[in-house]
Order: structure tokens, then sequence, then C-alpha cells
């Protein structure tokens, strides 16, 4: 019969790694939106012309009637806080040293809800009011974490 | 911002705006707001009973084949179940580190298009004690390229033992027996070695 491998270390392994790099790239809307947050420090979103729902961040249809949009809305820095989660392992299942906590906030003039680290609360509550803490405009870089996160009001 | 960004805003769907185009490379480049991200795919690959054997007896200065008693076959590279009788292989056994050029390529440019100069001459090479057409490919070094024929014959040139890793590259290549076919030509591979393995 077969000889059976009864120690795993017997066998001999050929390591190697495939290299995979990807960019994401935000798009036309999110490069939009990206360029005003680093900018101006503006959050931009998209009304729809037809059902007038505003999306933020923006879009370039709408989800429900299918309409063209553009970012040429503005939401923010003001929301309420529609819910939050706290976290106590990071993506890789590590320990974190200090939680953190994820809300997701309707921003003022908007109709959906974003996801943003919230920051500088002690406690957290479903309906209260926050407002984006967003980095001075030396230190952004065009990025979701140009936003600190969502701060109590 | 390019044309395409640009939207009327008059209710009328913006065709150029929507319309299908790739990122130019500076777009895609510069890109505000991209997110750069590399995937850790580490793979390990297990060599399986039959060529972990084989791997180590090269490291030993072995060439391990496999034994088929049915159809009296002995198989280089070794492999624990015979195809053609559809059953397990029986025995361990050695071969010579020695055998003759079934098939060879000589080539000029890399795998990556980097010119080869001295080219490199990969070779099946059938293996003496083994049964005939059985074999594996290896490097032929030691020799003008204008001196390979098929069935020259060859024999193994091993790494010392203390570089050796347990890797078909534990035998540094293979060269002519024929002494007088042999040149002093730089090896293309590896470290030069002067130790032969004498069996």
């Amino acid at each position: 019969m077969f000889e059976k491998l009864t120690d795993p270390t017997d066998v001999i392994l050929h390591e190697g790694q495939i290299p995979i790099r990807h960019r994401y790239t935000p798009g036309v809307a999110g490069e939009a939106f990206f360029t005003a947050l680093k900018e101006e420090g503006k959050l931009l979103a998209s009304r729809c012309p037809s059902c007038g729902i505003v999306y933020c961040p923006p879009r370039l249809f709408c989800e429900r009637d299918f309409s063209a949009l553009a970012p040429d809305a503005e939401a923010g820095p003001g929301g309420v806080l529609e819910s939050f989660t706290v976290g106590y392992v990071g993506v890789e299942g590590e320990p974190l040293e200090e939680p953190r906590a994820l809300g997701l906030v309707r921003l003022d003039g908007a109709d959906t809800v974003f996801v943003h680290f919230v920051v500088d609360a002690e406690e957290l509550e479903i309906g209260q009011r926050v407002t984006a803490d967003l980095l001075p405009k030396a230190e952004r870089t065009g990025s979701i974490l140009d936003i600190r996160g969502f701060r109590p009001a | 911002m390019t044309a395409r960004r640009k939207h009327e805003g008059n209710g009328s769907p913006p065709h150029s705006f929507l319309g299908p185009r790739s990122l130019t490379d500076p777009e895609f480049r510069d890109a505000v707001g991209a997110v750069d991200f590399a995937v850790d795919a580490r793979y390990a690959w297990d060599t399986g009973v039959a060529i972990s054997t084989y791997l180590r007896g090269l490291k030993e200065g072995r060439i391990l084949a496999r034994e088929c008693r049915t159809c009296r076959r002995i198989l280089v590279p070794p492999r624990m179940f015979c195809e053609e009788c559809f059953r397990p292989t029986d025995r361990w056994t050695e071969v010579a580190d020695t055998g003759r050029i079934n098939t060879f390529s000589i080539c000029y440019v890399r795998w990556d298009m980097v010119a080869l100069d001295p080219p490199e001459i990969p070779a099946v090479i059938e293996i003496d004690g083994a049964t005939k057409g059985m074999g594996f490919l290896h490097k032929i070094a030691e020799v003008s390229p204008d001196d390979v024929t098929v069935g020259m014959e060859v024999q193994a040139v091993w790494k010392p033992e203390a570089e050796r890793t347990g890797s078909i590259l534990d035998i540094s290549h293979f060269r002519p027996r024929d002494e007088k076919l042999r040149t002093d030509a730089p090896k293309p591979f590896s470290r030069r070695s002067s130790e032969t393995r004498k069996r």
C-alpha cells in the first residue's frame, strides 16, 4: 500500500508569495468628494433631480430611479448618529489598545448614512448630534481619514 | 477636471458625463482618494511523499526512483502510483547520476527577455537505470552549444554537500561525459563547483 506520512514535518514545502497589488480609484463622484474635502473641507453630496434624495458621499446615478446625478450638493458637517458599534479587535483580529467606535451618521441635508469613527465620546447614544472633525488643511491628503471622525456636537 | 466631469444640470441624461471610458494613466496614478492595497497571497506547496523523498535523496547526492513490479518500470522522478498499471508502486531504488540527452533547447533570452550570454541549454535527460524515456529537465553546461546533440551522454555535477538544500538545483547542471567535449566556458548558472560526485 501507499507509504503514509505520519510526521507532517517530513513533507518538503515550497513557500512562495504571489504579488497582488490593487489600486482602488474612487471614480468621478468619489474624486470630486475627496478633492472638495481636501481643498475646501466640504462634504459634497448629490441630489436626485427627480426624487429629491440626497446622497452623501455623492453618486453618479440614483439607486432608486436611475437618474443621472452630479456631485453638486453639500451636506454636514453636523449630523445625527443613527447607529454605532464599538470594536475591540482590529481587522487582523489583533486586540486594540483602545476600543474604537464606528458610527452611521446621517449628515444634515443628506438622506443616506455615512460610516466613520466616532471620536472623543464617553457615552454614545442613538440620535445624538455629532459633527465631522476634520484634520487641518495642511494635513489633509484627499483620504477618508482627512475626517478624524465624528465627535459629539 | 476633464470635460466628462462637467454636468449640465438640466435634468437631461449627461451622456458625456457617464459615458464609459477607461482612466488614462495620469488619471489612474493621480486619482484623489485612491486606496492602494497589497494582498498577502502567501502559499506553501507540499511536494508529497514521492517528491519529498526524491528531494531528500538529491540532498544526499542520490537520484531515487520508484519501481512498479507489474510493468517493471523504474520511474524517475518517482511517483507513488503507476499511471499505466493503475496501482501503487512497490519500492524505492537508486538510479545513476548519468544519462543521455533526449531533447534540448538553446536559450539566448531569459523568460523576462533579458539576453543570456552565454546561452542556457535546458535539456530533458533520460537517466541511466530508469526505464527508457524516464528522466527530467535540467541544464547542460561546460560544453559549447554547437557540440550538444540528442543522445549525448551526460553526467550530473553536484553542488558541494554543504550547499544542497533538497532541491532539483542540488544538481548544479549536467555536463558531457566525454571530457574532450567539455569546455571551461564560464557556467551560466550558480556558483562554479569543482566537486563532482563519483559513484
